[in-house]
């Protein structure tokens, strides 16, 4: 990374080529980034304060209060992580540790199930740097960059000159869109790039590709023009260096990984072609990435002393839903922005911690609430990007508030 | 505005797709509780056929509600070319979040990209504000 440039934490493209102008200790202006990167860098109207059952307060009394909640509760809940710094998912994952509680994060009802399966190898990934080098053959299924991930096509994926592939998007890449809709992303992929599917049709059109490239008739229950699925085969066979990019409409499109795991199987025998995840929030990769290391999984897990239990039952949906939890402590995430309404509900029913640099739905109805320094912004710390791969975030301006690390070590020491 | 006033409107089901949008999403991390998110957010994409089923037009109100909850939103011709009747689109959101079904299956997933609703129209009645929704 240029160390004269700043990294935008507005998604987990984590864009490194990002500029700043200062006005007053502020960021005022933001060359490069998008128009997200560039809100989000200029920070949010809605700062957070610092209270207590809604009144204002001192940081450290509201530490207090946090804990003594933590401390009193038998089955407490530690969710978010997706908009921390890796030290503040770290000590995250110590207090859960240290009050036997729950611990997951977004990926839970997002990414996981994709991310799981590559840190357990069970996919073929590669790095967005591969992608811009070297991809020829690029695949958008149920991904919708171009709103996602804005600058994703313009920096990685479709449009730059890469190494391997100087004349770009123009001669030296094929993009191809799969999709329910004819997206953003569709309509730069072209008419003869769009495959549009019915909705949750993706489990067939895996399958039939798979037929395609064994050479046998293409066959879906809802009649996709087999011509078309043939061309489709023949392009991503002769693919020197391919890649998926696995949107969430592709993730909630699968009962299980079964038919994409028959798909990159037959792909790698007859091709060459990689997976990422289009984790959204700049840091939910690192979070799966840190519990993995320490316990095995990705999310969804409960301390009990030296046993770590782990499954849908200790999600966040199915936690909350079953009222399984008895408080809460909430950073990096708003669930009752993300999350159904009648999710949620039972967060409203139990003593609430919210950590955030902003007012968020979730804040509105907490207890406590600590605000944090905006991490890229106010704080540094490091992140791993949406392939894997650790960036390191600088502080910019700055600020009278404790980075996220630093909130999440207070309460740890309190307890 | 009571919505017994419009029980008499046709009642259409409709199946929601929920997709992202980079304007709104901004409009978001600028102010969460500012009225660019929620003129962005409380939205629904439709056929043009199933506005003529509702006897609306673009721009209208349009009540959708299922077991979980109830939001009034605007109803907007999606343009897509391709017919889509029955199926409508709606941006990723606290009011799409409103009606996405509580029951995961026991997965830990809901299903925040494929749910019924039952729309009619809410002529005249102003869309759900965020604060409502909490
Ligand atoms: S694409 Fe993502 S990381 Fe890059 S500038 Fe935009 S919001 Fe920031």
């Amino acid at each position: 990374m240029d160390n004269d440039n700043y990294v935008c934490t507005g998604c987990a493209l984590l864009c490194d080529d990002i500029d700043v102008g200062l006005e007053n200790g502020k960021v005022a202006k933001v060359h490069t980034a998008c128009r997200k990167g560039f809100a989000f860098m200029k920070g949010c109207s809605n700062p957070l304060e610092c209270t207590v059952d809604g009144k204002k307060t001192d940081v450290d009394s509201a530490i207090r209060e946090a804990a003594e909640i933590l401390r009193n509760a038998e089955r407490p809940l530690i969710f978010g992580h997706a908009n921390s710094s890796s030290g503040a998912q770290k000590r995250a994952i110590g207090i859960a540790r240290k009050i036997n509680g729950y611990i997951d994060d977004t990926s839970s009802f997002c990414q996981g199930p994709m991310v799981e399966a590559i840190l357990e190898g069970k996919l073929k990934t590669c790095t967005l740097d591969d992608v811009r080098h070297k991809a020829d053959v690029i695949v958008y299924w149920g991904a919708d960059p171009a709103n996602s991930h804005p600058r994703h096509m313009s920096r990685y994926s479709y449009f730059p000159r890469g190494k391997e592939r100087q004349r770009g998007w123009e001669e030296d890449r094929t993009a191809i869109c799969i999709d329910v809709r004819k997206s953003d992303t569709a309509e730069i992929c072209g008419e003869s790039g769009l495959y549009q599917i019915p909705v949750k049709g993706d489990v067939e059109f895996m399958d039939a590709l798979v037929s395609a490239l064994s050479g046998k008739i293409p066959k879906t229950s809802y009649d996709f023009d087999k011509k078309r699925l043939l061309e489709l085969a023949s392009i991503l066979k002769k693919a020197k260096f391919g890649v998926i990019f696995a949107g969430l409409g592709m993730v909630y499109a699968l009962d299980d990984r079964e038919p994409l795991y028959r798909l990159m199987d037959k792909l790698n025998s007859v091709s060459n072609f990689h997976l990422i995840p289009m984790a959204g929030h700049y840091n939910m990769r690192g979070f799966n990435q840190i519990l993995f290391e320490e316990t095995g999984y990705i999310n969804r897990v409960k301390f009990n002393g030296a046993e770590i239990l782990h499954g849908p039952e200790y999600s966040v949906v199915e936690a909350l839903r079953k009222k399984a939890v008895d408080a809460a402590l909430v950073i990096g995430a708003d669930p009752l922005t993300s999350l159904p309404r009648s999710v949620v509900r039972h967060l409203e029913e139990i003593p609430l911690i919210t950590i955030d640099p902003c007012q968020t739905l979730t804040s509105v109805k907490a207890k406590v609430t600590i605000p944090c320094a905006l991490v890229g912004v106010e704080s540094g710390g490091t992140a791993v990007r949406m392939d894997g791969v650790e960036i390191g975030l600088k502080q910019i301006v700055e600020t009278d508030r404790l980075s996220d690390e630093e909130v999440m070590i207070r309460i740890s020491e309190a307890l | 505005m009571g919505f017994g006033q419009f029980l008499s409107a046709p009642e259409v089901k409709l199946r929601i797709v929920t997709y992202r949008d980079i304007f709104q999403d901004s409009a978001k991390v600028t102010s969460l509780f500012g009225e660019d998110y929620e003129k962005l957010s409380a939205i629904i994409k439709l056929d043009p056929k199933d506005l003529s089923k509702l006897a609306i037009k673009e721009g209208d109100t349009l009540m959708l509600k299922n077991g979980f909850g109830k939001v009034v939103v605007k109803a907007q011709n999606s343009g897509y070319e391709k017919p889509h009747t029955g199926t409508a689109y709606m941006v990723n959101s606290p009011w799409s979040n409103v009606l996405v079904p509580e029951d995961a299956g026991g997965t830990g997933v809901p299903e925040f990209k494929d749910f019924e609703v039952l729309a009619s129209s809410a002529k005249g009645a102003k869309v759900t504000g965020i604060r409502e929704i909490i």
